[in-house]
């Protein structure tokens, strides 16, 4: 918990009079200070990867790091698109991770239909009734 | 160093800027649309000069402010339970 510290801040005082605060990311209990952002309690305790891109999977974290960018976006208490770097940690907070998600509707061009039969005969196949 | 990504929200890399560019010799709201740079979660706040700046290089196009890539309001990408909604 004390690694990635400063333990003596000339502004913040030293390490040991800090409340200690914990939370959950993604299941895990962790441990910050009373005063830490969400993004600097996950990354005192060795955790870069806030989420992943939403349609790619690559990772992401803290980017601006100051509520700009949206990069460090995570879901605390079931609501997403809360920024990591400007909320502070609570006792007992529930922090999850940003996961992939399904892209349904992602195809190229040439795999459209050009004609309604074409489109009947590809729906047609999957024996899936058009909604 | 193409693969360097500019629009981190819609993933869109230097080179998919580059490449539309030139092709298609476009418009900042054009290349906008095509590659959807700027159209992500953040509303372009982190890419916008990025994207001008690629773009004055290929095509010559100066960065405006009247219809382009301007940021609209507000200011930040808020729920609807910020202005007011219920909270469920």
């Amino acid at each position: 918990m004390t690694n990635n510290r400063i333990t003596d801040h000339p502004v913040l005082g030293k390490l040991e009079n800090q409340t200690p605060v914990k939370f959950t990311f993604d299941g895990t209990t962790y441990t910050g200070f009373e005063g830490d952002t969400i993004a600097s309690a996950l990354l005192a305790n060795g955790i870069r990867q806030l989420r992943v891109h939403e349609e790619t999977g690559a990772p992401r974290a803290i980017y601006c790091n100051i509520g700009h960018c949206f990069e460090c976006r995570v879901t605390v208490d079931d609501t997403d698109g809360v920024r990591a770097c400007m909320t502070t940690i609570r006792e007992n907070m529930k922090v999850d991770s940003g996961k992939l998600q399904a892209v349904p509707f992602k195809s190229k061009p040439e795999e459209w239909p050009r004609t309604y039969a074409e489109f009947e005969k590809s729906s047609k196949k999957d024996g899936v009734p058009h909604v | 160093m193409d693969k360097l990504i500019i629009c981190r929200c819609e993933e869109v890399s230097l080179e998919d800027i580059e490449n539309t560019a030139n092709k298609y010799s476009c418009s900042a709201r054009e290349l906008k649309l095509r590659t959807r740079a700027g159209m992500g979660y953040c509303g372009g706040r982190t890419c916008r000069p990025a994207v001008d700046a690629v773009l004055e290089e290929v095509t010559g196009e100066k960065p405006g402010n009247d219809i382009p890539l301007k940021v609209q309001p507000p200011v930040r990408p808020v729920s609807l339970s910020v202005l007011g909604g219920k909270k469920r």
